[in-house]
Order: structure tokens, then sequence, then C-alpha cells
């Protein structure tokens, strides 16, 4: 939903491997901010089937989330902030259904607070000063995004590290995170000159490590991806990261 | 409050009088927690046109856009006179709360004496439980527990919440407590009513028990307040009526020209 620029929408899209896919959004971090629910429509508008799920109004919406999510090719998690989606995620049981769905092979994808969610530890600046978050873990790493944007975030990653945040992937916007499982399977960019990194800490040194990224706009043809989720217990999460 | 907006439909206006009232401050500093309803923009233009109009300070709390307008959360909530909590999801209120500990503050700004207010989901939030819609049908949840006992709201403008509620009540599953309708409202001091009061006619507060298995209303008895201007946004009951009298005279005089069937009345 990178305004002007459907790379990395159609790069999720095409990992679903089907030709009409369901794509639901979610747009939790935000509070469901109509403008946000609207721009999802219009980016995501030649899919066969796209749907929103509104927990804040949930007397207008799908009667059963469960059943509705887990029928989904792909579900798209909106930015926003982390520390509120977890929240409510959790008090609605959101967090156990999306395990679900990925065990299951539904393609999972997010950008900024949905791309944080993910894995274990998160470092989000969304709150003002860089602080650490408690993701839904099904990614055993640590995440920060807008990793170019706002150096702050770069310093405050490193410190967190160092005091023994697990390691992790730090994406630039425009960068995007593709996971098969647990394993990083490729990372991909919707700008020629934006990279992810995976950064590690040993012996109180911080080692940052830039990552070779596919820009998507070379080929118009994905490439094959190595163990991608055709079919079988193949799971996939892309972290998609854009300057909302 | 069982039902309460930043607008002039009965009873609302002399609602957020009463709040600045009971501030008991000439120019009180209030904030608007919009959280149970993701913060929505144009809630937030009409709380602060309401209560700048009265010669408040008013601020509001966006915890979904904190990136945009950082604010220090404790130290400007403790520095309010009043805080109001809107309506929305208590579900999502409770959880967001307690992910940012603003429910510790508020406690805190409770103690402290500050006044807080609240309508709906805003209001049952500080009981021991009260009746949502946050999951599609009307059903119990746990608020705060700063004040005993439950509340349901929106009394008799949504009627499928009052009859899940009395059965709760009568099943035990939610303790005795408070039904409010839209425009009427308890006040507490301490953990003591105080006050009940009813901003609209017909607009009421009932205390809710259970005995011998069934659920009892008993109506509290509230001080009537009123609008100081007119209020806008319904349309009085003679214009509606004048209405239907000349639907009903243009609808004869189409039957006679065309002979076609019964005119709408």
């Amino acid at each position: 939903m990178e305004s002007g620029n459907p790379l990395l929408d159609e790069f999720a899209l095409s990992l679903t491997g089907s030709d009409e896919p369901r794509v639901c959004f979610m747009p939790t971090a935000s509070g469901d901010a109509d403008h946000y629910i609207v721009r999802f429509y219009n980016a995501f508008r030649e899919c066969s089937k796209p749907s929103h799920i509104s927990l804040f109004r949930r007397e207008r919406g799908v009667d059963d989330i469960r059943e509705h999510l887990l029928s989904q090719d792909l579900i798209y998690v909106g930015g926003g902030s982390v520390i509120s989606l977890i929240g409510t995620w959790r008090a609605h049981g959101i967090d156990e259904i999306l395990r679900e769905a990925w065990q299951k092979g539904i393609v999972l994808c997010g950008l900024s607070a949905g791309s944080l969610c993910w894995f274990a530890e998160a470092l989000t600046g969304f709150h003002g000063e860089p602080e650490r978050v408690e993701g839904l873990g099904l990614l055993p790493f640590s995440n920060t995004v807008h990793y170019d944007a706002e150096s702050a975030r770069r310093s405050a990653f490193r410190r967190a590290l160092l005091e023994g945040m697990c390691s992790g992937y730090a994406a630039e916007d425009g960068a995007a995170l593709h996971f098969c499982g647990t394993e990083l399977a490729q990372v991909v960019a919707s700008r020629p000159n934006a990279r992810a990194y995976r950064l590690s800490a040993a012996d109180g040194r911080v080692i940052e490590t830039r990552l070779a990224t596919r820009y998507l706009d070379c080929d118009s043809t994905p490439l094959p991806l190595p163990g991608s989720i055709s079919g079988d217990a193949e799971s996939s999460t892309t972290g998609v990261v854009t300057a909302a | 409050m069982g039902g309460h907006d930043f607008d002039r439909k009965a009873g609302n206006q002399a609602l957020c009088d009463k709040i600045v009232e009971l501030s008991e401050e000439s120019q009180p500093r209030i904030c608007l927690l919009p959280t149970a309803s993701g913060d929505p923009h144009e809630q937030i233009g009409r709380f602060r046109r309401a209560f700048g109009e009265r010669g408040c300070d008013p601020s509001e709390i966006a915890l979904f856009r904190l990136g945009a307008e950082p604010i220090e959360l404790r130290a400007h909530l403790l520095a309010q006179d009043v805080i109001y909590v809107s309506g929305g999801s208590l579900v999502n209120l409770l959880a967001i709360w307690r992910a940012h500990g603003i429910d510790r503050i508020l406690r805190e700004a409770w103690e402290a004496g500050i006044l807080i207010a609240g309508q709906s989901a805003g209001a049952m939030c500080w009981f021991e439980a009260g009746i949502t819609k946050s999951s599609g049908l009307p059903a119990v949840a746990n608020g705060m527990r700063l004040l005993a006992g439950s509340a349901s709201v929106h009394y008799h403008s949504e009627p499928e919440r009052r009859v899940v509620y009395l059965d709760a009540v009568a099943a035990g599953t939610a303790p005795a407590g408070f039904g409010l309708d839209d425009q009427a409202g308890l006040l507490f001091e301490g953990e003591t009513l105080a006050a009940g009061y009813s901003a609209r006619e017909g607009a009421g507060v009932w205390r809710v028990f259970a005995e011998d298995g069934e659920a009892e209303e008993e109506p509290i008895e509230t001080e009537e307040i009123r609008d100081r201007e007119a209020p806008i946004g319904e349309i009085p009951a003679e214009i509606i009526e004048l209405r239907r009298t000349l639907e009903a005279r243009a609808a004869q005089r189409r039957g006679g020209r065309l002979g076609s069937g019964p005119g709408r009345t």
C-alpha cells in the first residue's frame, strides 16, 4: 500500500499462488482508521474478494473472525501502534488465529507495526522514544522498521541488542523481508536503494550485515522462491516495510 | 452516562455543562480519551469545540497517533481537572489501556480527585462488569473495578443489551448494578453514589439487582438538568405531524387525479 508504488503489494499477492487471491486487511494498529481502509480497497480492488476486519465495530463486521481469516490467501496487517495492535489482538484471541493461519500456510504480511508484530521482539519508535515490545513470536528474531529514516532507531536497536535482545532484522522503507516458515528466503524492495540488515551482538559488539536485495521492478515475472508456500505445511510471512 | 455526544441533540449540552460545573473550576483542563473508538478525528473535533466553547482547556490523548503527537501520558493525565472517556469497544478500550499502562494512571488520577467522566464504554469501564457489543452480540465483559457492581448503557435505546443484562444479573454472571439511559448519568464520590442526572425527558437510571432468581429494576431518583439552548438534531413533534398531514393531503390529491392505490400516510 505504498503510495503510487504497487510493487510490494504485487509481490505479496504473487506469494499466494492464487489467480484470485482472497485478501483480508487488518487495520487494528491504526484504530481502524476509515481513510486507511479506503486505501486498502483502492490498492487491492483487482483482487477477487478484498475484505477487512474491524475490531472496533464488530457488531457490523464478519460473524466468525476465525473462519474468515482462515479462508484467506493473504492477511495484510496495516501500520500504526504495535502496542495497541498486540493488546487488542490478544483481547479478541486474534493472536491465536493468526498463528493457526500461519501454520496453515496463509501468507501473512504487513508494514511497519504490521511487520514488527510477527517477531519475538521489536523495537518501536511510534510512541516517541524507541522502546522494546514483545510481538507474537512467530519469527524467533527481533525486528525494527523505518531503519533509514530515523537514526534514533538505528542506535536504539544496536543498544537493545547489546542489552540482550535476540538477534534480528532491520528494514529500510521500501524493503521487505520474506520468510518461509522461520527461514529468511529473500529480501525484496520496491525502491532501487532500499535495503535490509541482519544484526546480532557478540562480545559487546554489534555485527550488522547488509543483505542482498532484489529490486522488484527489474523483472515482471516473480522468481521461483526457495521453499515457497507451494501448498503443504510450509508457511510464509512477509515483513513488508514501506513509508506509509 | 448511558449515552452522550458533543453535539446539540437533546440533553447533550446540559451534560457538558454539568461536567464543567462538577469540575469546580472556571477554566477546567479537560482531556478526552477516545481510545474505545480508535481515536477518530471528527469526534475529537466535536469534543474540542463543545468544551472550548465552555471556556475549558480541552486536549486529547490519541494512543493510535502518539508517533505524530507525542505526549507524556502520566504527566498529562494527572495535570487535568477532568478526564472524559468516550464510547466504542469496551474490550479494546481496556486491552489498549493495559498495554500502555493507562489503567494504572487512571486509578492514580481518580485517587488524586480528578473528575472522571465517560459515556457508554467509557462509563461501564469503571465498574466490575458491563454489557458490551465488542464481540458483536451483547455480552458481559469485565471492567477496571474502581466502582463496585455493574453497569449497562443505552438502556432503552438498545433493548437487546438490557435483555442480556437482566439475564446476567438474574443468573449471577454479572453483579447487581445500574441501567443507564442515553442522556442520563450517575455521579459517584469516591465509591459512593452521590447523585443521578436526567438531561432529557424520559431519560432515567435504574438500580438492577437479583431477587429470588429474578432481575428487578428500581428507578433511581434523578435531578432534571436541561439544555440552555434549544436542541438541534431532533425534529419537534408538531413538525412531524404537519409533514404527515401535508403528505396525506398530497396523497389524496394524487389519488383523486390518477386513481392510483392508497397514498402514503
